[in-house]
């Protein structure tokens, strides 16, 4: 991905506005805890449209996009019922008023088609338990290319696989990244490094953007590297309700209590995004109309605790060919001995 | 004599009784979360405790609220992604899992997907999840319920069971061997599975519970062990684990949600005097 002009690093809006476009196929890079609430909530507010929207766990993040009319498919494997039992959920108006159609698959199902096309394969081989199931009988706007069976070239035995999936765009929220797009994220790592990695573009926000050099001391808690992000977006409690380890806890108070009970109906859905969403330009006013609303108190409480990891030794016993006396330290000779020799035997050339 | 229980306590004490030493679990959110800390802490301390986000060999600090919860990622061992869990699963390194129940049938096949049609839904549940992927591959299943309904005819065939009955599992050939739903936990009594015709049959009935009570819930001839057995009264130590972890275990769903409810409120009142100016909110359309 070429550097963008005048660097990578910018608002949620730019990064909507440049990166996600009408009828995209957009995925949903976070896996049941902290989500990219705000890059949600940006795209719901610009009003864009006709996505086919991935998500592998879908909770208020889906919810809030297919109730501003943004996706017209939606592939999963579970959309959380925020009304419960008795209340209903956006996904299911949706549906009951014909306005979104849906792909059904397995947790497993739904990660490796990302796998998949993270990789460059076509397809891939999955668990063939679901052949029994209607996940596999009942098709949806995929038909035929849901799932397909094939037969292994080593075993003769049927195999089940699904298609590679390769989204336009992936919105991730993570701990933190470099100015690069270098995003660090730990905890739950679920299907979120394969999301963004299969994907076209990569927009990544996070809690705190931090040096390129604390990126190099911790490399294994990078999931996407520099080279593959087209935008990053540093939002500070970026994910609220749902929570970021090491950051901040859910806030119940929001998702149960605010968000879940006005989810039930659409009315009630319409008045919490217009309130939440459509009343706040961006996060920053978000967390203040919370704090006017609610108090400080409420999300302080939220803060984490700090566990850190024990740091690993990354070092190494030199970090030169050349030792303290400039001799190379296998050959035992220094640099102007070295060149002497090489000219001694005829091998320099002027 | 123990001190007193709730059914909700007696239900998460018994699905903790189906953890063995020694066994690798995939736990869910809920009950069986509730039952694999307690395992853990009474039973079964060498067991590995995973989720299928790929956190593995874990111990909750409460009771979490999802599968990739903060709380379950201080001091876990492995931190994997949930391609791997699952592909561990295939490979029969799970030895029990636990899934929760939104319809039945007599042969422990599974609906949480949706209730009347499917494009057209009357009830839109979750989906699969990792549910159809577990219940295939893991050694042994466990069925949980707390709200869930017992049906001659699924909606949607979301997890295998025992399909047909009889040996119709085993034959597909798609399942290891033997594999398959062992338990039906309820608040009412635990339900297990004919070895010959894997129908679901009455095995252990929890006190005080009537056998009228356990078989108004179900549609079918529901079969009874002639050696049915009542559940042990819970111990003070298994209660005081379950008080002090998942409170709102012990409160039920009802008790819980009018208690929150009420808090919030409380909360809501209070910040009420911190809009001073409320008209913040603009209408776009």
């Amino acid at each position: 991905m070429a550097e963008a002009k005048g660097g990578k690093v910018m608002s949620a809006k730019e990064a909507v506005q440049r990166f996600v476009h009408d009828r995209d196929e957009l995925v949903i890079g976070n896996y049941t805890v902290g989500s990219c609430a705000e890059l949600c909530y940006e795209i719901v507010r610009q009003g864009k449209k006709g996505f086919t929207l991935y998500s592998q766990s879908g909770i208020f993040d889906v919810e809030v996009l297919v109730a501003g009319g943004c996706a017209s498919r939606l592939v999963t494997t579970y959309v959380l019922r925020s009304g419960g039992k008795k209340g209903g959920s956006a996904v299911e108006r949706a549906l009951n008023a014909g306005m979104l159609e849906i792909e059904d698959y397995t947790n497993f199902d739904y990660n490796a088609r990302l796998v998949a096309g993270m990789h460059g394969f076509s397809y891939i081989q999955v668990l063939e338990g679901v052949m029994a199931t209607d996940l596999f009988r009942k098709r949806g706007f995929m038909g035929e290319n849901k799932f397909r069976v094939i037969k292994c070239p080593y075993t003769g035995k049927d195999q089940l696989t699904v298609p590679a999936a390769n989204p336009d765009v992936c919105i991730i929220h993570v701990q933190r990244a470099d100015k690069s797009g270098n995003a660090q994220y730990w905890g739950a790592m679920g299907s979120v490094a394969a999301a963004a990695l299969a994907s076209k573009k990569i927009i990544v926000s996070c809690e705190e953007i931090v040096d390129h050099e604390i990126i190099q001391s911790s490399p294994h808690l990078t999931i996407i590297p520099a080279y593959r992000v087209s935008a990053v977006v540093e939002v500070p409690w970026g994910a609220h309700p749902t929570e970021v380890l090491g950051y901040y806890n859910m806030d119940y108070f929001m998702y149960i209590g605010l968000f879940s009970s006005a989810a039930a109906t659409a009315d009630g859905l319409k008045a919490w995004m217009d309130e939440w969403i459509y009343g706040c330009p961006d996060r920053a006013s978000y967390i203040d109309h919370y704090v006017r609303r609610f108090g400080s108190a409420v999300l302080d409480e939220l803060r984490a605790k700090p566990f850190y990891s024990a740091p690993a030794n990354y070092g190494s016993a030199f970090t030169s060919r050349w030792d303290r006396e400039g001799r190379e330290r296998s050959m035992g000779v220094t640099r102007p001995q070295l060149e002497k020799l090489l000219k001694e035997r005829g091998k320099m050339y002027e | 004599m123990s001190k007193a229980y709730t059914l909700e306590e007696l239900l998460a004490i018994a699905v903790a009784k189906e953890i063995h030493d020694y066994e690798n679990v995939i736990l869910g959110v809920g009950v069986p979360m509730t039952a694999g800390a307690l395992a853990k802490a009474l039973y079964a301390p060498h067991a590995t405790l995973m989720m299928e986000s790929g956190i593995v060999d874990f111990r909750p600090l409460l009771s979490l609220n999802n599968i990739a919860d903060a709380h379950s990622c201080r001091g876990f061992s492995y931190a994997t992604d949930l391609f791997s869990t699952f592909t561990a699963t295939y490979r029969g390194f799970v030895d029990v899992c636990f899934l929760g129940v939104g319809q039945v049938d007599k042969y422990g096949n599974l609906n949480t997907t949706v209730i009347g049609d499917y494009e057209k839904p009357t009830l839109r549940l979750p989906g699969s999840g990792g549910a159809a992927d577990f219940i295939s591959y893991a050694k042994r299943t466990v069925l949980t319920m707390r709200g869930g309904t017992f049906v001659n005819t699924l909606d949607y065939l979301t997890s295998p069971g025992y399909l047909e009955g009889g040996d119709s599992r085993d034959k597909t050939g798609l399942f290891p061997c033997g594999s398959g739903p062992v338990a039906l936990i309820s608040t009412k009594g635990i339900f297990r599975f004919d070895p010959a015709t894997k129908e679901m049959y009455l095995a252990q009935i929890h006190p005080g519970v009537s056998l009228e009570s356990v078989k108004r819930d179900v549609p079918w001839d529901l079969q009874v062990a002639s050696d049915l057995k009542e559940t042990p009264r819970p111990t003070d130590d298994e209660i005081d684990f379950i008080r002090d972890f998942a409170p709102e275990l012990t409160a039920g769903r009802e008790l819980a949600s009018e208690l929150r409810n009420a808090h919030m409120m409380k909360k809501t009142d209070f910040s009420q005097e911190k809009v001073p100016d409320g008209a913040q909110v603009r209408r776009l359309k």
